[in-house]
């Protein structure tokens, strides 16, 4: 396995590209366009323990079906989400990345990379600046608009800390 | 870090928390933060573990009890310890993992002071030096130091550093009404138990311990501070499994019919307040039956129906921690500093239950009181608010004068702050009074 190859039809650069665009939408706040690259029963999923194996028998920071992803959404779009008010900027820098050759099956492949992300909330009496660093899987699922996230796996090295309030997606 | 000077006089606590109102001064100044610590967090009753973290013999948790560093640990007996987090030797934390299995032992990393885990010391190292002079099995000097009071509740471990001379009474007296709540928590569970040991939601708020306890069974601010959890209608998402809707929190009538919802005031600050308006009808569904079925296995279908009724929302045990009963956790509260909290909420699974009403319980847990809850995080955002707009000394005071009568009975509707008054005159001031020498 060399981290390069893809199922047919597929190459990294069309991945990282794909990556790249999802990480811009988010930095852009386009939360609705975002949630459109899942599948119907995709899901994100950010452990509250790097060693953690399923969402189910214990918490998670966030572990959002489409449903819960659209209550987030409009939460952050609500005029009243005060906690977003002011609103977070940030940036996302994703590298590292590899496609999992041996996941490949049933049309899906995981696709492995690092996300460090810079958060900065100009609010007072003190503004939030934390920078979060984590690795990634995306699972990808080819569809005839292109690729599609089935699951993306987002494991804070620190997802163990006690955290100040985290208000999106990373 | 103490701020104390022990040859100043004791703030005039009278003069600081007046029967509707207290001092900003409570919220920032590190002098009252010592003492709270001191008299409040170093003699309360306070809540570190449950018993399902520690099913084998050398499990452990690590805890704080007020500024001080502990550890609840499983003995080989069965019992369970807690001792203090130093090496009596010269002063290194024992353990400095948040949990794990010590094995038969603890071993100090710096001399190799090694210790049973009730705390005995087990072995010094080239004890030969102090042959003759010291004796090394004198607990007191060469032991892990035990907490002294430890009690369990229904698998809930509380433990108060109160000297053995403190009037401060047992647990069971202390925790007074608020068993029944922990009853109803525990009798949910068709095998009688309920296991806390799935994981853990961490945050920090940026603001006075206080605040959060304040905020518990405040049902003045939902409509307002989490507004943005609301749809069109007012009516915020589904909660669990069973319910038809959210809360509706509806704000266009005056007289709130969150009034509806009962708050009682206890001893020692500790509070519940009734169930919130979760539901339209009754609840109901193939898994809501199915978790009655396995409860009849175990009481009768009257008994069910009790148990299955919700009858508090929220329980307080002032000042360290409060469990819910729809949204099944237990939530601890640990003061770090005047202007920083560190808030763990823990996931109640009901043993026996089928097992998606456990998967359901977790989920939703994750929406309502993690990090990147939808609900949390606009409390967290005001307790932050309040830390940084009690800077300034405009005004002294912060007001909890809603509903004053309802003091005389301690019952309040929703949007009383009977339940903050009764904080600091049944808990809060005895603490701080009977604390002074």
């Amino acid at each position: 396995m060399n981290g390069t190859d893809c199922p047919a039809g597929h190459d990294l650069r069309e991945v990282e590209a794909f990556l790249f665009n999802e990480a811009r939408l988010l930095d852009e706040r386009k939360f609705e366009e975002w949630s459109q690259l899942f599948t119907p029963d995709g899901y994100y999923w950010a452990p509250a323990r790097l060693d953690q194996e399923e969402p189910w028998t214990e918490v998670s920071l966030m572990f959002d079906d489409l449903e819960i992803m659209r209550n987030r959404i409009a939460r952050l779009r609500h005029p009243k989400v005060y906690a977003q008010l002011p609103a977070s900027r940030a940036v996302r820098q994703v590298s590292n990345i590899t496609v999992d050759s041996s996941s490949l099956q049933d049309g899906h492949f995981d696709v492995r990379s690092v996300l460090f992300v810079f958060e900065y909330r100009p609010t007072l009496p003190e503004p939030l600046e934390r920078t979060l660093a984590g690795h990634v899987v995306h699972r990808l699922a080819a569809s005839d608009a292109g690729l599609r996230i089935a699951m993306k796996k987002v494991s804070l090295v620190n997802c163990d800390s006690a955290f100040d309030s985290l208000f999106f997606y990373y | 870090m103490s701020a104390l000077d022990p040859s100043l006089p004791d703030p005039d606590f009278a003069e600081l928390v007046k029967p509707d109102r207290v001092s900003r001064r409570l919220y920032r100044d590190p002098t009252i933060f010592d003492l709270e610590m001191q008299r409040i967090f170093g003699r309360a009753w306070l809540y570190l573990a449950h018993e399902s973290q520690l099913p084998n013999e050398g499990d452990y948790v690590t805890a704080w009890m007020g500024r001080q560093p502990v550890l609840v640990i499983r003995h080989p007996d069965g019992n369970v310890h807690v001792l203090h987090n130093r090496c009596p030797h010269r002063g290194a934390m024992v353990v400095t993992d948040e949990r794990g299995n010590t094995g038969k032992t603890i071993r100090c990393g710096y001399h190799g002071w090694t210790f049973r885990t009730n705390g005995e010391l087990l072995l010094a190292p080239m004890r030969d030096a102090y042959a003759g002079r010291y004796d090394l099995t004198d607990h007191a000097c060469f032991g892990l130091a035990r907490v002294p009071r430890v009690t369990c509740y229904r698998g809930f471990i509380f433990a108060s550093l109160a000297a053995p001379h403190d009037p401060l009474p047992g647990l069971l007296e202390f925790l007074g009404e608020t068993r029944r709540c922990l009853d109803m928590v525990v009798d949910r569970a068709p095998d009688g138990e309920v296991d806390v040991s799935g994981g853990v939601h961490k945050y920090i708020v940026r603001g006075n311990w206080k605040s959060q306890m304040e905020n518990l069974n405040d049902n003045y601010h939902p409509p307002f501070s989490h507004a943005s959890t609301t749809d069109a209608e007012q009516r915020q998402f589904r909660r669990r499994v069973g319910d038809d809707s959210g809360v509706h929190l509806d704000t266009r009538e005056q007289g709130s019919k969150w009034d509806d919802v009962r708050a009682r005031g206890l001893d020692w600050g500790l509070s519940y307040c009734d169930p919130l308006p979760f539901n339209h009808e009754k609840r109901g569904g193939p898994l809501f039956e199915a978790h009655c079925k396995a409860l009849r296995n175990r009481h009768s279908a009257e008994r069910v129906e009790q148990i299955m009724t919700d009858f508090f929302h929220n329980v307080i045990i002032y000042p360290s921690v409060v469990l819910q009963l729809a949204s099944s956790h237990v939530r601890t509260i640990r003061p770090i500093a005047p202007d920083r909290t560190e808030i763990r909420v823990y996931p109640i699974k009901l043993k026996g239950a089928p097992e998606e009403i456990n998967r359901q319980l977790v989920r939703y847990l994750n929406i309502t009181h993690s990090a990147g809850s939808l609900i949390q995080s606009d409390d967290v955002e005001m307790f932050r608010r309040i830390q940084g707009g009690l800077a300034s000394e405009g005004q002294e005071w912060i007001w909890f004068n809603r509903h004053m009568a309802d003091d005389a009975e301690r019952n309040g509707g929703g949007t009383s702050e009977m339940v903050m008054r009764n904080q600091y005159r049944g808990g809060y001031l005895r603490y701080m009074n009977q604390g002074a020498q």
